[in-house]
């Protein structure tokens, strides 16, 4: 009977197909380690995030009047709304340290490169919808911290050159953060995420066609490609068990450590908190733009920093594979990459001071410097790694690599000629 | 860019080691119902007449084990369900101080330091040389010491009232996150059923990889 069911589903839709290509037969590099479980686990809280959040905005009342009230009630009050509100709160912080892990991961290995330009750019546009979703759902709560925080950010779109008062007044739609605001960010907090799944099909669609990279950088033979179902759903779960035992330390013994004390008092537009701070996983793009001491300049380079990961194809100009592991110079590069973003972060959360100020124009000079300097290194790197001699298996996919790039290279002439 | 770096940790380092604020004093909180009653009874004598606690009801305290006569003092003729106003109206309170006291439903949580702010600015109230009471902690407030531990010199009588002070805060600090034993039991919970979970999983993980080659 059931494969009768199936049977008739398989004619009228793609099912048993479906699950062959992008399950039981989904070929996955054997060799993947941990890292790459960071994905699924994104997955896994944008699940979490949107099915809390929809039992909150259920109790959730956007008005000026009524928001921070009705927070206290969801933790006072509602079954188990103390339990939906923490995990909505930790889920988001939960998010940004699962993608920045995810994107450490394509930096260190190179899985950027082609042809996964697309993957690494749809995964970008995500990054943007995620850090737009979160940032107005900050401001529901309706705290010092919500109120300060939007009216800063929003702000900040003054630097639109001719109309830039016009536009921060349609992002309000009042002259300050209001009524307007809350309820226009409310809409579109319910919104985006399910901008964020569609594009999370798209990125799906996309890895489903290049598959996934691996630690090596080569493309494997068939013979060390795996069925994604069983060995890799049973992994993934795994470091899902692992990652759950993390969120739920926070979820249930540290709650408060993400929120910030400010946030715990009604806003006040009469009243400015002694020291705006945005959420931890904005710090380091906050950092720099506040080192640089022009508005429209700051504005520049912060919406820079977030993309400029999106050249990093155009900019690795080495076809070593592997990434960072084969790559001393790389690999150094990386990590001081790292450390250039924890000094970023702490400069964005302390008090300016004269000091801290220079340190965070040193390091948002680092951290473009760095992005400027990587095609001639990797450039250098390549040729010093080659006269110093690869594995022959590195080799042997470097040599076939190229001929890959010299055979896209006359096709595109011959095109180009034909059409002149 | 490795030495600009090392210059740049190097800076942040000796930043951190200024931004100390006020040494703020450590209080072990107690969470049995008898203390955060005798926290809700100073608090009714001590701060209620100008302070709300709209958050809190009155049938909350009951509900939480407080004794039913304290409680039924405490309100006189107003409903179990009306919220913890302060004696004082608003506007009244704008007349004598040109500020409405802050609500204290979440004090615990909305000030850097938490209980041991709160605890040390009850406490950190002093008398100066020209008779005017002055708080180290926090030196613009406008509330008057409201447990008098300005004009307390007996050893004896500031043990009692640093007592007061730890009862008033333990109770502030259940009334901010009034579900937070409840938490904290169920987080036990879930935690030691995802290790379990996550053992068996790493186990069957481990099963299934062993057929490849």
């Amino acid at each position: 009977m059931p494969s009768r069911i199936i049977e008739w589903i398989d004619q009228r839709f793609p099912l048993t197909s479906f699950v062959k290509h992008d399950l039981t037969d989904y070929p996955t590099p054997r060799n993947l380690s941990y890292w790459w479980n960071f994905g699924f686990l994104a997955g896994i809280v944008l699940v979490l995030q949107v099915a809390t959040g929809i039992f909150l905005a259920m109790h959730y009342k956007a008005d000026v009047a009524l928001s921070f009230d009705s927070i206290q009630h969801i933790m006072r009050d509602v079954n188990y709304g103390w339990l939906l509100r923490y995990m909505h709160a930790t889920g988001a912080s939960a998010f940004f340290f699962v993608i920045f892990i995810h994107m450490a991961r394509t930096l260190y290995y190179g899985s950027y490169r082609a042809p996964r330009e697309l993957l690494w750019w749809t995964g970008q546009g995500l990054l943007l919808l995620l850090m737009a979703t979160a940032f107005m759902g900050y401001l529901l709560p309706w705290g010092q911290m919500s109120f300060w925080g939007a009216t800063v950010i929003t702000n900040l779109f003054r630097a639109t050159p001719f109309i830039g008062d016009q536009v921060v007044i349609w992002l309000r739609g009042d002259y300050t953060v209001g009524d307007a605001t809350l309820t226009r960010f409310f809409a579109l907090h319910y919104l985006f995420p399910f901008l964020i799944i569609g594009g999370v099909l798209i990125h799906l669609v996309a890895l489903h066609s290049v598959k996934s990279s691996n630690p090596s950088g080569i493309d494997l033979a068939a013979k060390d490609n795996i069925p994604f179902h069983p060995y890799f759903t049973i992994k993934d779960l795994y470091g899902l068990g692992v990652f759950l035992i993390v969120y739920s330390m926070f979820v249930f013994f540290l709650p408060d450590s993400l929120i910030e004390p400010a946030n715990n008092i009604p806003a006040n537009p009469m009243q400015t908190p002694n020291h705006i701070v945005p959420e931890w996983y904005f710090l380091p793009f906050y950092a720099i733009l506040r080192s640089v001491p022009n508005m429209v300049g700051g504005v520049v380079a912060m919406g820079l920093s977030v993309m400029m990961f999106a050249f990093m194809p155009f900019l690795d100009r080495s076809r070593i594979p592997g990434g960072a592991r084969f790559r001393p110079f790389y690999r150094l590069q990386y990590y001081l990459f790292l450390l250039d973003m924890l000094v970023l972060g702490y400069v964005g959360y302390v008090h300016p001071t004269d000091q801290t100020i220079l340190v965070g124009q040193i390091a948002t000079l680092c951290y473009f410097a760095s992005f400027f300097f990587v095609p001639f290194i990797s450039k250098m790197e390549e040729r010093w790694l080659i006269k110093r001699g690869l594995p022959a298996e590195v080799m042997t996919l470097m040599q076939s690599e190229s001929l890959e790039i010299e055979k896209r290279k006359s096709k595109h002439s011959r095109r180009n000629g034909v059409k002149s | 860019m490795n030495a600009f770096l090392k210059v740049a940790l190097l800076c942040s380092f000796s930043v951190y080691a200024w931004g100390s604020e006020v040494k703020l004093e450590k209080v072990a909180l107690e969470n049995d119902v008898p203390a955060i009653e005798r926290g809700a009874d100073t608090l009714m004598n001590a701060c209620h007449s100008c302070h709300s606690m709209k958050y809190i009801k009155y049938r909350d305290l009951l509900t939480f084990g407080m004794n039913k006569q304290k409680v039924d003092g405490w309100r006189g003729d107003q409903s179990l369900d009306a919220p913890l106003l302060a004696q004082m109206s608003e506007s009244d309170a704008l007349l004598s101080f040109a500020k409405v006291p802050p609500d204290l439903s979440l004090m615990t949580r909305a000030r850097d330091g938490g209980v041991n702010y709160l605890y040390s600015y009850l406490l950190g109230y002093y008398t100066t040389a020209e008779g005017v009471t002055g708080n180290h902690i926090f030196p613009e407030t406008k509330m008057p010491d409201p447990l008098g531990i300005s004009g307390a010199a007996a050893p004896a009588q500031r043990a009692e009232i640093q007592g007061q002070a730890r009862d008033i805060v333990s109770f502030l600090a259940w009334a901010a996150d009034p579900h937070e034993a409840e938490r904290i039991r169920l987080g036990y919970y879930v935690i030691a059923y995802l290790m379990v979970l996550t053992a068996l999983l790493y186990f069957v993980k481990k099963q299934i990889w062993s057929r490849l080659k």
